[in-house]
Order: C-alpha cells, then structure tokens, then sequence
C-alpha cells in the first residue's frame, strides 16, 4: 500500500480484451503535486490517466481521490468527474458553442450556476489562460493553441482538485506548444495538483515535482526528473531515454 | 518513370479534362433541347388553356389539402424520428432492439401497405359501420406518413449521433455531465445538425408520397387529375398542374434545407441553434 495521497491507484489491472494494459499500478499523487507520465507509446499512460475519472472502467484494484473510491461500482460518477478537471489531446471542445459557452456549460448544467456569475467566470478564466475578449469566438474560429486553452478553461472552470492532462500538445503545430504549456505551468505555480501525459521532456523536467517512467503497462521507475533524467537506475529506463536523446 | 514521357503517351480520351467537359456540355445541351422540344409540341399541341384555367381551382384545393397533411405528418415525423433516432442509441438493449424492430417493420414494407392496414384495417376491427371517426382518410394519411417516416428519420438522427466524435461525449462526461445532459446539450445538436440533409431529402420523398393517398380516397392532386382526366379525356392539361404543384413544395422544401443547413454551421446563430436549445434548455427529460 502506497501513502496516502489525494489520486491514489492501488494494484489497478486493466484489459481490453485479452490485452493486459495497465499491470497492477501503485501510485500516488499528494495534494499540489505536479506528476508527469512518460513512457513509450502504448505503455499505458493514457489508460492510466483516463481510469481516474472512470472513462475506462478497471477490471482489478482501485482508484481513490481524497480516499474516496472512483471505481466502486456505486460510486456517484458525475459527482467525482466534477472533481477532476480533463484536458484531452484532440481538445473535444463543443464545436456548436462559442468559447465562453464552452467554459459555462459545465457549471451552469451541473451546478446550476446562474448566467451572470457564468459571465464572470467565463471572463476570469479567458484572461487567465491568456485568452482574454475571445469569449465569442467559435472553437473553428481559433487556433489549436487557442482551443487546446480554452478547454483547459472549461476544466479548470468546474474548479477542479485535480487536473488531468491527456497528451494535450500532441496534436498542436509546434510553435502554438509553448502558449499551453506556459498555461499549464501557472497552473502548476499555482498550487494545482496535476497528472499530466507527455512527450515534452522539457517540461517534463521543468514542472513536474516527480517523473513516473511507464513502460508495457506498468511502473518502471519514478522520481525526481533531475534524478530520473540524469541518472536512471533501471535498464528500461535508461533504454528509453537514451532514445530520446 | 520519367513524368515528361506519361503527358505525351498515356493520354487515352478520359485523360483530357477539356474534352471530356466539352462532351458533357454537348450531351447537357442535347437533352434540354430535346425535352424543351417535346414539352412545346406538348403544350401546343395538347393543352387546352381554357381547361387549364377550368380546373385550376380544384387543384388549389387539393394543394391547400395536400400541403396541410405535408405539414402535420412532416413535424409529427420528425418529432417521432428524434425519439427513434435516440431509442435506437438507448443503452438499453430493450429500447434499442424494440426501435430497431420498429424502424425495420417500416422501414420494411410499402407505404401503400402501411396506409391500408390503417385505412381499411383499423375500421375493419369494428366490424366494418360502427367506426366512429369520420372521414378517417386524412387522419389516417398523417398517421401512416408520420409512422412511415418517422422511421426514415430516426435513422438519419441515428446516422447523425454515430457521426459525432466520441470525444465529444468524453469531453461532456469529464465535466460532471450524465449521459443523458451530455446527449442532449452536446451530442444532439450536433447530431441535428449532421442529420439534416437526410431528413430533408426524406421530408421530399414525404411530399410524393402523398400520391399515394389518391388510394385512400383523400382528394389530392392525383385524385384530381383522374376526375379530370376520365371526363375529358385530356391528360395534359391536368398533368401541367400536378407537376406544377408537386415542385412548389418539394422545391421550396429544398430551399429551407438548405437554409437551415447554412444557418446551422457552428459560427452562425440560427434556426437550427434555436432548434437545438428548444431541447437544450427546456424540461428535463426522461432517462
């Protein structure tokens, strides 16, 4: 058993099919700490991530947040997913509403908040992700960069305890990268707790508090970026980052 | 290979552009000038304008007729065809399977079958005279054109929903939302708008359909033309009106679609947006 923190996996096995993906992973996250999934493609990491608000149901073990469990088959859902902020790599903002629809609907159908004080959080977030009078512009009206912002508004807007991050620059033109992670990078300032998937190893290095290095669904080796980067103890550890150097 | 040698030797009559262009021109303009031929010698030679004019009030009438049962069956489908559309996503597998059967027996058998089986087959379990309703040939004509389509547009909102991203329902879901929310806030209005030139295409079958009614004995325009047509022997003059009347509503039922389609693209507000939030905002709705 792994201390407790506020995101903890305990011996979570996931299948899709006959395909063993995640392999009993122990973990976890402590309440303002920024952990940062690496790894090789079709390690796990996404899976990882997306069992913690349940868009994939786990066949073994459990997710807890703040101890409460998230894959108990009567655990209340939608309450939990309010807790948890997702930002996914293809952005899945709602293509029929303008920015600021998209940053309210979630509060104004969830927690029944009323127009203005949507109005007044919409406006907040917009300027906190650098997006400030864009609140009516429509997602096909904005760049990558700009969506990828303003659904992490729309996350951030439920004011989420956690937030998750679902290799959210991958599908970005390089040069619109650096406006999502500097966004990503206050919010880590900012005391959020965070689990984020990434290829970015810079910002891997730079924001997150502890590295977790995936590999074949399970946990080859966490710790301190510097440490991991530089000084890796596993074989398959340093197998992968040499690859990416 | 080398590409300079492919332009000169490869070149088959398929491969030039113009003259394929130039061919379909000719063609085009070929068979206008033989139909535009056939419909003067036609209208010279076998319209009688008196009649023309004669006969053109009954046809206002089974216009007026013909366009008040388009309307009703037309809305009532299409409110019937969201619920079938969203039946058959329905989780359950006894709301999804009983739609699916219910889109299949429609979808299945002939229209004609359909209007019988509620013209003559529901009086009929009366035993033939104690039926109540009078004139039950236009109710009758609604039900079975909104039952008929209303399958045609279940599928084409079903068609609609698949079409819309996954990550569209994941992203509504990461918010708290529940399926049901997500449905109708997120995926539906997109889904409307993915269904739309399929229910419009299917609302313009739905005009022609009406033809069939002249079956049961509603007086519409093919009921008019036979009366016509069997006391003056002139099948001409009516049919001019019958194609006139037919093409008022199916063309301008085009011309909506199309509107309805440019004004629903995300970016605009319109009709369709305010159609999509009539289900967004108001009541909630069932599980």
């Amino acid at each position: 058993m792994s201390r407790a923190g506020l995101v903890e996996f305990d011996d979570v096995h996931k299948y899709f099919g006959e395909t063993h993906v995640l392999r009993g992973i122990d973990a976890a996250i402590d309440e303002t700490e920024v952990v940062v999934v690496i790894g090789p493609s079709g390690s796990g990491k996404s899976t990882l991530l997306r069992c913690v608000n349940r868009l994939e149901e786990i066949q073994q073990g459990a997710v807890r947040i703040a101890g409460q469990s998230v894959t108990a088959p009567d655990a209340d859902i939608n309450r939990i997913r309010q807790r948890v902020g997702m930002v996914f790599q293809s952005f899945n903002l709602f293509p029929h509403m303008t920015a600021r629809e998209n940053i309210t609907i979630g509060p104004r159908k969830v927690r029944d908040l009323s127009a203005t004080e949507g109005e007044e959080l919409a406006s907040e977030l917009l300027d906190r992700v650098g997006l400030t009078g864009q609140g009516d512009s429509y997602p096909n009206e904005l760049s990558g960069g700009q969506q990828q912002r303003v659904a992490i508004a729309r996350a951030l807007a439920m004011e989420p305890e956690v937030m998750l991050f679902d290799e959210v620059t991958s599908a970005l033109d390089p040069e619109l990268v650096g406006d999502v992670l500097g966004v990503m990078r206050d919010l880590a300032t900012d005391g959020m707790t965070m689990l984020v998937v990434t290829h970015e190893m810079e910002f891997a290095r730079e924001v997150g508090d502890r590295i977790v290095l995936m590999a074949d669904g399970t946990i080859v080796e966490q710790d301190e970026p510097e440490r991991l980067f530089t000084n890796p103890r596993t074989e398959r550890a340093k197998q992968f980052l040499q690859r990416l150097l | 290979m080398a590409n300079t040698e492919t332009t000169g030797t490869s070149t088959g009559l398929l491969m030039r552009d113009g003259l394929v262009r130039r061919v379909g021109e000719a063609v085009a303009i070929g068979f206008l000038v033989v139909v535009a031929g056939i419909v003067t010698i036609i209208v010279s030679t076998r319209v009688d304008f008196g009649l023309l004019e004669t006969i053109f009030p009954r046809f206002v009438d089974a216009f007026v007729r013909v366009l008040g049962i388009v309307i009703a069956a037309s809305v009532l489908s299409i409110l019937l065809g969201m619920f079938i559309g969203l039946g058959r996503i329905s989780t359950s597998p006894i709301t999804s399977r009983i739609t699916k059967g219910y889109v299949e027996f429609f979808r299945g058998t002939p229209l004609l079958f359909q209007l019988f089986v509620i013209y003559f087959g529901i009086p009929g379990l009366w035993g033939g005279a104690g039926f109540p309703i009078p004139n039950w040939e236009i109710p009758a004509a609604i039900i079975g054109l909104t039952l008929n389509h209303s399958a045609y547009v279940g599928e084409a909102i079903r068609g609609g929903i698949d079409a819309v991203p996954d990550g569209q329902m994941e992203g509504a879901r990461s918010l708290g939302m529940s399926r049901v929310m997500a449905l109708r806030q997120v995926v539906f209005p997109q889904a409307l708008r993915n269904a739309l030139a399929a229910i419009g295409n299917d609302q313009i079958i739905l005009v022609k359909d009406t033809s069939l009614l002249t079956v049961i004995a509603v007086p519409e325009l093919m009921t008019v033309f036979r009366d016509v047509n069997s006391t003056t022997f002139q099948p001409w003059t009516p049919l001019i009106w019958v194609c006139l009347f037919y093409l008022v509503i199916t063309m301008s039922m085009s011309q909506l679609v199309n509107a309805a389609e440019r004004r629903g693209d995300p970016g605009r507000d319109g009709s369709l947006s305010a159609l999509a939030g009539m289900f967004s905002r108001r009541g909630g709705g069932g599980s």
